[in-house]
This record gives structure tokens, C-alpha cells and sequence, in this order.
């Protein structure tokens, strides 16, 4: 994959990180804090974690293609990653009171988001290697 | 060795014929090459030599410097080199998949995700093989335009 590719792969994620972490934001503080208010500023939380998400999916970069077991490792990687960095962000705020239930709400939460984006980006290679099946087929009629 | 390529009738039958002292390890390749541009590949197993029609391999693999047909059940040994058969199979419909694999479009049922933005081809006989993503952009220009 070339720099331009992965570039865009991150992008893709990034965008479908932010739609998923609002959608947790959502549910988590409904659960643990139903009666905090926010200024406009709450609408960044999302951009930042969906950041806080996507900068580790670099340890996924490679000029070669990945074997599998390389690329299992990395993802596993990947995700240690990203819990590091989204739950670094969340309590960097020394005035932050660290609540052990918000801490392991948080990092449910991650492991929720990264295994639905993956599910998504599944979604997306089934329907596009449904729709080159219809291709090849259509190919091979075209030829007999 | 000389080489004479003479103009015949349109009535007559096309020919190879090759005149040598001993049938060496290139004569046999040049024999190989003649037969592959016909549909059909010469291929070996067991020490024995078969004449395998092109349309009937699913797939063509190297192995460590070893190149292999896959047919139906059968696998034979080929001396002829990917790159070549690559350029020779492509108006046949063979297309590259990866570094060490040309698969025959027409053998293929379906096509499936495999991780890391690969695919996996379903073959006829059952058999799967890896699309690598390097090559799937190839895989759609061919479906599309067909093999070039």
C-alpha cells in the first residue's frame, strides 16, 4: 500500500470513528454522568478521540504486504495503542476525578468501537467482493 | 542454432520442426514454448511427461524457484518460468494475483474478503487462492475491459 492509500484508509476510519465515538459519548454519559452540561466546546471530544483512534492505525503501515501473522500482531498493537492514547487523553486533566468504573466503562467502550469499525470496513470488502463476483461472472459469460 | 522461418500455402499445414544433435534442456524449452502458444502446456509428474490444454489449469504457481500447474486434482511441474507464461496466458485468461501466483479467470466461482484488504478467490474445484491487494486494481481493470 502506498503512502497516498493508507493515507486515505486512515481517513476513511477517522470518519467512521468520530460517527461511532459520539454514539458512545452518547450512551456512556446518559449512564455515568445523565446530569452534566456542556458548551459548544463538547463537540470536539469526538474529533479529538476519533484522532486519539485513528493515529495509531500507523503502526499498520507497510510496503509489503503483511502476512497474516504480521498483520495480527500489529493490530493487536493497533488496539493496546489506542487504549493507551484514548484513555490518556480522557483522564489527562489532573482535576479529573479517576473513576475506576468510567476508567473500565472507557475502555470497553474502545474495544466495542474498534471491533464495530472493523466489522464496518468487513461490510465494505463483502459488498465490493460481491459486486466483482457479479463482474467476473458477467465476464465469463460475455467470453463463452 | 539457425533459424529458418519459411512462407508456405495457405493449403499446406503450418509446422515447427526442429533438427538437432541431442534433444537438450533447450531444445525440450523451445518445444515447451511452441506448445504453450498452441493452448496447451506441457507439464510433469512422477518423470513423465503430459500435454496439458491451457483451459484446463485453475491456477499457476511458483514455489521456491519451481514452477507448478493445478488442474483438476492434478498438480504437475512446468520448466517454463511465471513471467513467461504470464505473457503467454494473458490472452487466455490468466491474470496475475500475487508475486508468485496467475490465476485462470474462467475457473473461478466466486470471490470473497480475506483480511488485510486481500481477496480470496473460489475455485471451481473447491481450491481457494489469495488475491493480493497489489493486484486486485488489476483484477478489476480485467473484469472490466477485459484481459489485455
Amino acid at each position: 500500500m502506498n503512502g497516498k492509500e493508507f493515507a486515505i484508509r486512515l481517513m476513511t476510519t477517522y470518519f467512521t470513528l468520530v460517527t461511532l465515538i459520539t454514539a458512545a459519548t452518547l450512551g456512556m454519559g446518559q449512564y455515568f454522568e445523565p446530569e452534566a452540561s456542556f458548551g459548544y466546546e463538547a463537540f470536539a471530544s469526538p474529533l479529538i478521540y476519533g484522532v486519539c483512534g485513528t493515529l495509531p492505525g500507523i503502526v499498520m503501515y507497510s510496503r509489503k504486504e503483511l502476512s497474516v501473522k504480521a498483520f495480527l500482531i500489529r493490530k493487536a498493537l493497533q488496539f493496546v495503542l489506542i487504549e493507551i492514547t484514548v484513555l490518556c487523553a480522557a483522564f489527562c486533566d489532573p482535576n479529573r476525578e479517576l473513576r475506576t468504573d468510567i476508567l473500565a466503562g472507557m475502555g470497553i467502550c474502545v474495544f466495542v468501537i474498534f471491533v464495530l469499525a472493523h466489522g464496518i470496513e468487513w461490510i465494505e470488502d463483502c459488498i465490493a467482493a460481491k459486486r466483482l463476483t457479479e463482474e467476473l461472472l458477467a465476464f465469463q459469460r460475455n467470453i463463452y | 542454432m539457425e533459424i529458418k522461418i519459411l512462407k508456405i500455402k495457405r493449403d499446406q499445414p503450418e509446422r515447427v520442426e526442429i533438427r538437432c544433435h541431442e534433444v537438450t534442456e533447450q531444445v525440450r524449452e523451445i518445444a515447451d514454448f511452441v506448445r504453450s502458444r498452441q493452448g496447451r502446456l506441457t507439464g510433469y509428474m512422477e518423470g513423465r511427461q503430459f500435454e496439458i490444454p491451457v483451459m484446463d489449469i485453475h491456477y499457476i504457481e511458483a514455489v521456491d524457484n519451481r514452477v507448478f500447474l493445478y488442474s483438476s486434482g492434478e498438480v504437475y511441474e512446468t520448466r517454463q518460468k511465471l513471467y513467461e507464461l504470464e505473457e503467454i496466458l494473458r490472452e487466455k485468461y490468466f491474470l496475475r494475483i500475487s508475486k508468485s501466483t496467475l490465476l485462470n479467470l474462467m475457473k473461478v466461482s466466486a470471490l470473497k474478503p480475506a483480511l488485510n484488504g486481500r481477496f480470496q478467490a473460489l475455485l471451481h474445484s473447491g481450491e481457494e487462492v489469495i488475491i493480493s491487494r497489489k493486484y486486485v486494481p488489476e483484477l478489476k481493470k480485467a473484469l472490466k475491459g477485459g484481459v489485455s
